[in-house]
């Protein structure tokens, strides 16, 4: 609920927020006075709106080798199968909603898996675990993921647990679908505040590698395979962590169904009908704002996209894209032996 | 004071179909607890697969990893001397499985039972009064409870995904493993005394499975011989386990009207919850009367 009512707040102080105002002053690329000319520095400011804290982290650590991923023609991912793996039902809607979305519009079968029950969210405890249940489900369908999963772990409390035991079960569900390609928190995500995101993190980076290999071998006889995977999108939750950056995923053409996914979102988060509290609340006070239409679902879509998409926009203007999420991406491992291999044929003499 | 049943031989295979389960913690324990019953069961017609939860690195005076490696063979070898049909090994850290997550071990036990369809389980006792041994009780433990959450359909729901369906097991033998335990059930191996010693003799890192043989070289170093080991020694370490390692199951047998016996607390089928509605409906229950038009 404290995440429901960040906006509602501001507004009842008088206080709301004017569009594309840079609340944050030092923007990627500026240099601060008070650093030393003989220091480097090693993490860069986001310019931020300031319009809610669950957009793009304070800072970004990039790495040399960055890269944009753009739209890809075609389907070239036919075939292969990505798991978005949040905490909370808002987490990849809100940090990856994009990415997920491009993937999945590129060939990718896509499934949602939640770790936790969101219990912390809601009118009563059962009322918030009920929603934010059918909202994870609403979610995925509309990132176009073929099925949600859900594993109802405490919110909150998931350091409670042993970690092996949901490493254990996401090893299981990695076989049973084969996945190709993991999107989750990052395992080494700085600052967070959330033992949820942490714990969800390091569970998918270990099974995602133990997946491929033998533990549990009584999932061969259950007559799973080894899952391969390949790829990995980690993301940074905002506002406090951050990690390191390396890719760039231009979600300029999907930024309208992120919109819709965290619109999804109705138990949890800053998006759901945050839009048509605010245009009631205006209305009290004999006001409107004309971006937000007059119709419900336009009222909710317009207020998602122009105050809590605005910081992808920004983010996305620092590579002269329209909308941008970040990730610390690992891709396929090189083909080791064949390489040696290629090297010594190329090195070989003849004997 | 329980009712006690005595369980004897069946003719033909009255199990035919059905499915049991054996899990134990270490390689010694099931031959020497429950080797009789199995092969009873397998040769009535139960398939039977056998799950071991430790890896058995503190038995067999080697190396810890040379003691692993041994214990695996010899369970392997025991398993097909009983006729198992499959085996799975789980290997936790022997005589620590307190560290490990009690809710892991469970969700494995519960695939475990549903993808073979267990109809029957044997395993300790999870109250497991007198045991020392605390892999005894927390496998027995998880056992139980991985018996009722295997059959319902919110736990651990993504095998689901894999095709796997919930299925509870619906009987149960706990060991009789420790003196104090309770029994209810005493099962007559007399008929299947010569598998139980074939899988004990296969246990040589633990269980004494070749005492024999080490005690007939003992002796012929002194100049001697047992004329009951024989002159060999397979004959050596299956003489020696009848006579002394089949003792305490021959001694409760004594004064019955069989040779052997091994002893469980067993827990059948649950009642059907529903038995007294339906009798209470059957009896009650009148033709339906549409009320009159006024």
């Amino acid at each position: 609920m404290r995440r429901r009512n960040f906006l509602a707040g501001a507004v009842a102080l008088g206080n709301a927020p004017a569009l594309a105002q840079a609340t944050r002053q030092a923007g990627a690329g500026a240099r601060h006075p008070s650093l030393p000319a003989k220091f480097t520095p090693c993490a860069y400011a986001t310019t931020k709106t300031g319009y809610s804290p669950f957009t793009i982290p304070d800072y970004y650590t990039f790495a040399n080798d960055l890269s944009v991923e753009r739209n890809a023609s075609g389907k070239p991912h036919t075939g292969k199968v990505l798991a978005a793996v949040q905490a909370h039902s808002d987490d990849i809607p809100l940090f990856a909603g994009g990415t997920v979305s491009k993937l999945i519009d590129e060939g990718y079968t896509g499934y949602l898996i939640r770790i936790s029950n969101d219990e912390a969210s809601g009118l009563t405890l059962g009322h918030g675990v009920a929603q934010n249940e059918v909202d994870n489900q609403n979610a995925a369908k509309q990132l176009g993921c073929k099925k949600a999963f859900s594993f109802y772990y405490r919110n909150h409390r998931m350091d409670d647990g042993a970690i092996i035991e949901l490493r254990a079960r996401l090893i299981f569900l990695f076989r049973a679908l084969q996945v190709n390609t993991v999107i989750a928190m990052d395992p080494y995500n700085h600052y967070d505040e959330n033992p949820d995101h942490i714990v969800a993190g390091k569970a998918v980076e270990a099974a995602s590698w133990m997946a491929a290999g033998r533990d549990y071998p009584e999932h061969f006889k259950a007559g799973l395979r080894p899952a391969s995977i390949r790829e990995k999108y980690y993301f940074a939750r905002s506002p406090q962590g951050h990690n390191l950056v390396n890719r760039i995923v231009d979600v300029s053409s999907y930024i309208d169904n992120k919109v819709r996914v965290n619109v999804a979102n109705q138990g949890k988060g800053p998006a759901g009908s945050a839009g048509r509290r605010l245009r009631g609340y205006l209305q009290s006070q004999g006001k409107k704002l004309p971006l937000l239409g007059d119709d419900d679902e336009t009222t909710d879509f317009q207020y998602v996209k122009r105050f809590l998409m605005e910081d992808f926009h920004l983010l996305g203007q620092q590579f002269g894209i329209e909308y941008a999420e970040a990730f610390r991406y690992i891709g396929p491992e090189p083909a080791y032996v064949e390489r040696i291999q290629q090297a010594a044929v190329e090195q070989a003499v003849a004997l | 004071m329980q009712e006690l049943t005595i369980e004897r031989d069946q003719p033909a295979q009255p199990h035919a179909g059905k499915t049991f389960v054996a899990v134990h913690a270490h390689l010694a324990d099931l031959p020497r607890l429950a080797g009789g019953l199995c092969a009873k069961l397998m040769a009535e017609g139960y398939a039977g697969y056998l799950v071991r939860t430790t890896n058995d690195e503190t038995s067999g005076g080697q190396s810890s990893a040379q003691n692993i490696l041994s214990n695996e063979t010899e369970h392997a070898n025991m398993a097909k001397a009983l006729g198992f049909k499959d085996v799975f090994e789980f290997y936790y850290l022997s005589h620590r499985m307190n560290e490990i997550s009690p809710v892991e071990l469970r969700g494995r036990l519960v695939l475990l039972f549903r993808m073979l369809r267990a109809d029957t389980v044997l395993s300790f006792s999870p109250s497991a009064e007198g045991e020392s041994d605390s892999d005894h009780w927390i496998t027995g433990r998880a056992v139980e409870e991985a018996c009722w959450t295997a059959g319902l359909a919110n736990d651990f729901h993504e095998h689901l995904e894999a095709g796997i369906e919930p299925h509870a097991v619906r009987e149960r033998y706990h060991f009789h493993a420790r003196p104090g335990q309770p029994f209810n059930r005493v099962v007559d191996i007399g008929s299947y005394v010569g598998k139980k010693i074939d899988a004990m003799v296969e246990c040589r890192s633990q269980g004494s499975g070749n005492a024999g043989s080490l005690l007939r070289a003992q002796l012929a170093a002194q100049g001697k011989r047992l004329p009951l080991l024989g002159d060999d020694d397979r004959t050596a370490d299956r003489a020696y386990a009848r006579q002394f390692l089949l003792e305490e199951f021959r001694a409760y047998a004594n004064g019955h009207d069989f040779e052997y016996a091994e002893r469980f607390q067993y827990v059948g089928p649950p009642a059907d919850e529903n038995r007294a509605v339906q009798d209470y409906v059957a009896k009650n229950a009148r033709p339906f009367e549409a009320p009159k038009a006024p």
